[in-house]
């Protein structure tokens, strides 16, 4: 019997033996402390984890399969399901361009001034949510910065689209570069050479060499951003101005319903971004799986 | 040729990692470069390439110059260590790579991928991914894709190392018989000796960036040029022998102005018997059996010398070399059927072939007036880093004496050295380091003669001493001021004979340059722009040097580093065995 | 291409291209709105920003922030680890299925949490009914509340730390001091704990520095009482909401520098596990590419 772990397919990638085996004879204390661990590890994440989930979709069916039917019926969960579809549309391409871009130039190159680069692109992560849609309001809104200039040529950021884009582009902003970094760097560049020697151009080297060898990567990275691009609150809450059916995006309808007792209603809409999130887990394990058996 | 490189330089942090590598290839020639890691064979192949730019140097391929066209446009094919398959694409797809990109015609394509599958012998491997092939498999399609267009030429960077043994000896007979067929020009890397024998047509053996030696296997194996190149390809006993009218001698009795050289004795040449009588070849001394290793077709032995025997070049320890040297000996089953020995034995010792490196510098001796400072000064960072790399002795010898010792005599630079230095120079020294004890490695060195007579052999103590430093190297000629305009030709012509005699009997590849001026002054200003230089001189005639002259340089408050050759004293043909 | 000062020389195309275009991308969107925010608070004079600063509201909300967030990174070091430590050593059914949800704190919105905890939590919720008759605890709306929301969303940020440390800590170590008569607290105390030490670290100020800016799960869950379950980021968006732009600005400035503080910190101490890891070992390797003209990729 052989433990399984993450990242197993990289071990196995460097022809590493299996890092340990389990023993044969267990000694009946040894037995016990692995079972009490086990129980306190699933009892632990049963209760932080699996309670809230359930409790979701316990209160999104609590009245049943119509009613929950019936509460995306309301032309405001409707227009707040198309902002955070149309948010999502336009920050995840961006960023993902943005994250092959930086991928490359960090990836690729020595150059200087790198590890701060490397540091500033993480630096949204060290943010809390409500200081990137502060720092927004404070470029943009009425009081802001830019302000008065956008006031004067009648241009609306804050408290309306532009404004929780770009809350929502800050907040996702290093996920795909974060995730292909380390792949690219790892990979080397021993193939895009070999395609150069080859006689590719740029364009061709990438479309065929580097793109199809980052691929899952690439694809981990993009859905985790989405994930976080549909699901962002903190931030859009601050520069949403919260406008029923014009500014509010679906984790904003979820508290303005709850906020309203309207549980059956909020925990509809909080079961579709769980929904999500469970998709976007079961692709990101897939996604392992795949890079595991590919390398394997 | 197929492949000419042109004083070819690479720096990296400064430091040359490629220095003044000049090299051709022939026309369908399997050149195999060989070093150490860190020697700089990866970093030229991939200059080659176009995969790594270059500093200093031309690069041609074809009659074309390619020294400023990129990798794209070189035309070469190009194998990497780890292959660098793309892994998403099946091995088809892999060798037509090269011919999509040039928008072939996919019926051509398909017929050129058959044709190179059933070359590496994988026909039906047409599907699969890499990740399913084995290591020597992928190593083929490597090859297989890097042909795919046609190259002329053909370069592969370690294509064996990491493959084991077994398969890697299969895949050289591929890679040979591939070469063979399709005549292509084929420069390998390698680390391995073994493979540069079963695949060269020529070895080119590097060490610390420079191409130290280039020839045919054969003639690398049993005439090498250098310390570093005999002891590389198989191994050697490096002995301090002298020169004398009889031939090579490892004892100094008999001989009153001892030459000393460098001997190479492979450990197959060495002949064992029970005495002095018995001993069919040139006897050398007597010694006893200290280790016996079989294994396998030969027999390994180590000897261990009488202390008054043959002196080893190795550095050792004085404590060692006291109780006598210890000699490599391998011997054939004939050979130990003939005469068997056990541990303790005591053997007469005889040499059936003896080659003596043409190397001008053959040992060095630490000269000060007091113990702790011939320590120190054989500490010198310069002398201490030539002592390791060209595997050589530092002496020490303290106190008045008649006469320099044998070899290349160190003294410290500093009050009173120029006389000192003169004096050796007038009493037998041959050559003579000058050397500051703080002083680090020079990163260049500046080679100037004071007439034409000793040009040879300072081009020759200057080539050795640079295979073992990688440092810059400049030729120095000064144009005096006031010399008439006649004279200007003349010197012109003793810069570009330097140059090409430097390349052709030392594979010493360097730069040159022409200065109006005075002597002292320009050296100075030479020696100058660089803070770690140090001065490589020649003369004919050390008389007509003045110790204030020398003075300048070697007594100044920053000394510089200085090698004088006395050519008065160096035969400096070059001795063939 | 020639060397420069600035960067090695690389055969690989689009550097200029794609560098330029990294940084334009980060200037315009998250250094340039920084700035922004700096210069805001710049415009404060020093009493103004002293006394929006150090508040009492504003005081009561950072030790509600920090210490919730400190006592659920603490709770996660210990329970992060059991998981983590459950695993990558133990094979049981289901793990993979475990393994997988670690992650959903990453993937599921904040405010999904934050209702959900509350459902939960909350005195007629499921397991707030139960707290509530056994121990007589409240956990919803109370700074205990807090702690459970922060203790969610920083779970995944330890055990994906530590366990590459624990699938990278050599277990004949382990079993070669169990060979010369270590017993099991003595391996985990003097073994296991060292190696996975710098990763653990780093897992925790990792979650502690998410905790202390969370809001949206914290929101619905906390009651949001002023001193008592107030957290600062609520601050700033009560002060936004009465447009207290000075004000919300300051604490945003306070909390910026805490950010850059616990960044400063997480890189300090991956380097330090780097430091760590990389022992003795592919010297060769090293050597090789020195000679290389581009040396090996840099750190991650």
């Amino acid at each position: 019997m052989r433990g399984r772990d993450p990242r197993q397919g990289l071990n196995e990638m460097a022809g590493a033996a299996p890092r340990y085996q389990e023993r044969k004879h267990v000694a009946p204390a040894a037995r016990a402390s692995r079972a009490a661990l086990i129980f306190v590890a699933i009892a632990f994440l049963g209760l932080l984890l699996l309670a809230p989930l359930g409790a979701v979709l316990a209160q999104a069916f609590a009245e049943g399969w119509r009613v929950y039917l019936e509460s995306f019926d309301n032309p405001d969960t409707l227009a707040a399901i198309e902002l955070t579809l149309l948010t999502a549309a336009i920050v995840v391409p961006a960023n993902t361009l943005f994250g092959i871009a930086a991928a490359w130039a960090i990836a690729k190159f020595e150059f200087r001034g790198k590890s701060l680069l490397i540091t500033l692109i993480d630096l949204p992560f060290a943010i809390s949510p409500v200081i990137a849609g502060l720092i927004f309001v404070m470029l943009f809104g009425a009081h802001g910065w830019w302000g008065q200039w956008l006031q004067d040529h009648d241009i609306q950021v804050i408290f309306a689209v532009p404004g929780i884009v770009l809350a929502t582009a800050f907040v996702t902003f290093p996920y795909v570069a974060r995730e292909l970094i380390p792949l690219m760097q790892q990979q080397g560049s021993e193939e895009e050479e070999a395609a150069i020697t080859l006689g590719a151009g740029p364009w061709m080297m990438f479309a065929r060499v580097t793109l199809p060898k980052i691929r899952w990567g690439l694809l981990y990275g993009v859905i985790l951003c989405n994930a976080r691009a549909m699901g962002e609150f903190g931030a859009v809450s601050v520069v949403s101005g919260h406008i029923r059916g014009l500014t509010t995006t679906m984790p904003l309808q979820v508290e303005i319903l709850y906020n309203e007792y309207l549980f059956v209603a909020a925990f509809a809409v909080a079961s579709v971004l769980a929904l999500l999130a469970i998709v976007t887990l079961v692709i990101k394990t897939f996604v392992e799986w795949r890079a595991d058996r590919r390398t394997g | 040729m197929s492949i000419v490189l042109d004083q070819v330089t690479k720096r990296y942090q400064g430091l040359p990692v490629v220095n003044d590598v000049s090299l051709n290839v022939r026309q369908g020639e399997f050149l195999v470069l060989l070093g150490p890691s860190g020697s700089g064979k990866s970093t030229l192949l991939r200059a080659i390439a176009g995969l790594t730019d270059i500093d200093h140097g031309r690069i041609s391929l074809h009659g074309k110059d390619v020294t400023h066209l990129n990798a794209r446009q070189r035309e070469v094919g190009f194998v990497f260590q780890h292959y660098a398959l793309f892994r998403h694409m099946s091995i088809g797809d892999n060798i037509e790579f090269a011919l999509r990109v040039r928008r072939v015609k996919a019926s051509e394509r398909r017929a050129r991928r058959r044709e190179l599958l059933k070359l590496v012998a994988l026909e039906d491997m047409d599907d699969r991914l890499p990740a399913q092939l084995s290591g020597g498999q992928q190593q083929r399609v490597a090859v297989a894709r890097a042909l795919a267009h046609r190259p002329e030429v053909l370069l592969m960077d370690e294509p064996f190392g990491a493959l084991d043994a077994k398969i890697r000896e299969g895949l050289r007979r591929t890679i040979r018989e591939i070469q063979r067929e399709l005549q292509i020009t084929t420069i390998l890397v390698t680390h391995d000796q073994e493979e540069a024998f079963a695949l060269a047509d020529r070895i080119g053996v590097m060490n610390q960036g420079r191409l130290l030696e280039c020839g045919r296997p054969d003639d690398l194996y049993t005439r090498p040029a250098t310390r570093f190149v005999s002891t590389f390809l198989g191994a050697a006993n490096l002995l301090l022998g002298y020169r004398t009218s009889r031939g090579v001698r490892f004892d100094r009795r008999g001989t009153d102005t001892p030459r000393e050289v460098v001997a190479v004795l492979r450990p197959e040449e060495v002949e064992l018997a029970v005495d002095e009588s018995q001993v069919r070849s040139n006897f050398v001394g007597h010694g006893e059996v200290e280790e016996v290793l079989f294994s396998g077709a030969v027999e390994r032995l180590r000897v261990r010398m009488a202390s008054d025997g043959p002196v080893p070049v190795a550095p050792g320890r004085e404590a060692i070399s006291s109780r006598g040297s210890l000699l490599e000996v391998s011997r054939t089953l004939p050979e130990q059927r003939a005469f068997p020995v056990a541990r303790g034995l005591r053997v007469a010792v005889g040499a059936r072939r003896i080659h003596v490196l043409p190397t001008p510098i053959s040992s060095f001796t630490a000269v000060a007036p007091t113990q702790a400072q011939a320590e120190q000064l054989s500490d010198a960072p310069l002398l201490a880093a030539l002592g390791a790399r060209m595997q050589t002795r530092v002496a020490r010898q303290v106190g008045e004496v008649e006469r320099a010792p044998p070899g290349m005599p160190v003294i410290a630079t500093g009050p009173g050295s120029a006389r000192a230095a003169l004096w050796q120079l007038q009493h037998g020294a041959s050559q003579l380091l000058c050397v500051a004890p703080a002083a680090p490695v020079p990163q260049k060195v500046v080679i100037h003669t004071l007439d034409a007579a000793s040009r040879r052999a300072t081009l020759a103590v200057a080539a050795s001493l640079l295979r073992h430093v990688a440092a810059e190297a400049v030729y120095l000629v000064i144009h005096p001021g006031a010399a008439p305009e006649s004279e200007r030709a003349a010197h012109m012509r003793e810069l570009l004979d330097a140059r090409s005699s430097a390349l052709s009997e030392h594979g010493l590849d360097m730069r040159t340059e022409l200065r109006p001026g005075e002597v002292m002054e320009e050296l100075q200003r030479e020696l100058g722009a660089e803070a770690h230089a140090m001065l490589v001189l020649g003369t004919s005639r050390p008389e007509s040097i003045s110790w204030e002259w020398l003075g300048s340089i070697l007594e100044s408050p920053t000394p510089r580093t200085v090698l004088i050759v006395n050519s008065s004293r160096t035969e400096t043909a070059v001795e063939a065995a | 291409m020639p060397s420069s000062w600035f960067r090695q020389p690389s055969i690989l195309p689009g550097f200029g291209l794609t560098l330029g275009f990294t940084t334009f991308f980060l200037s315009a969107l998250v250094l340039l709105p920084l700035a922004a925010l700096v210069f805001k608070t710049t415009a404060l004079t020093w009493s103004e920003f002293v006394s929006t600063v150090l508040d009492a509201r504003a005081l009561a909300s950072y030790r509600l922030s920090f210490g919730a967030a400190l006592a659920a990174a603490s709770v996660n070091a210990v329970f992060g680890f059991v998981v983590a430590w459950s695993l990558v050593r133990y094979e049981f059914p289901g793990r993979r299925f475990v393994d997988a949800l670690i992650d959903l704190p990453f993937a599921l919105p904040t405010a999904v949490s934050g209702i959900a905890l509350a459902a939960v939590f909350s005195p007629t919720g499921w397991l707030g009914v139960r707290l509530q008759e056994a121990f007589g605890v409240q956990v919803a709306y109370t700074w205990l509340g807090v702690v459970v929301a922060l203790t969610l969303i920083g779970l995944p940020f330890v055990v994906r730390s530590v366990q590459p440390a624990l699938v990278e800590a050599q277990r004949d170590l382990e079993e070669a001091a169990e060979t010369l008569g270590a017993g099991p607290f003595y391996v985990f105390r003097r073994i296991i704990l060292p190696a996975v030490m710098p990763a653990l670290v780093t897992g925790f100020t990792m979650a502690f520095a998410r905790g202390v800016g969370e809001y949206g799960s914290v929101v619905f869950i906390s009651g949001n009482l002023p001193l008592k379950t107030e957290i600062t980021p609520l601050l700033i968006v009560i002060k936004l909401e009465q447009f207290e732009y000075g004000g919300a600005a300051a604490l945003g400035f306070v909390m910026l520098l805490v950010s850059f503080l616990m960044l400063f910190s997480i890189n300090l101490t991956q380097a330090w596990s780097r430091r760590r890891q990389t022992g003795t070992g592919g010297t060769q390797r090293r050597q090789e590419r020195r000679a290389r003209p581009r040396p090996a990729p840099g750190t991650q």
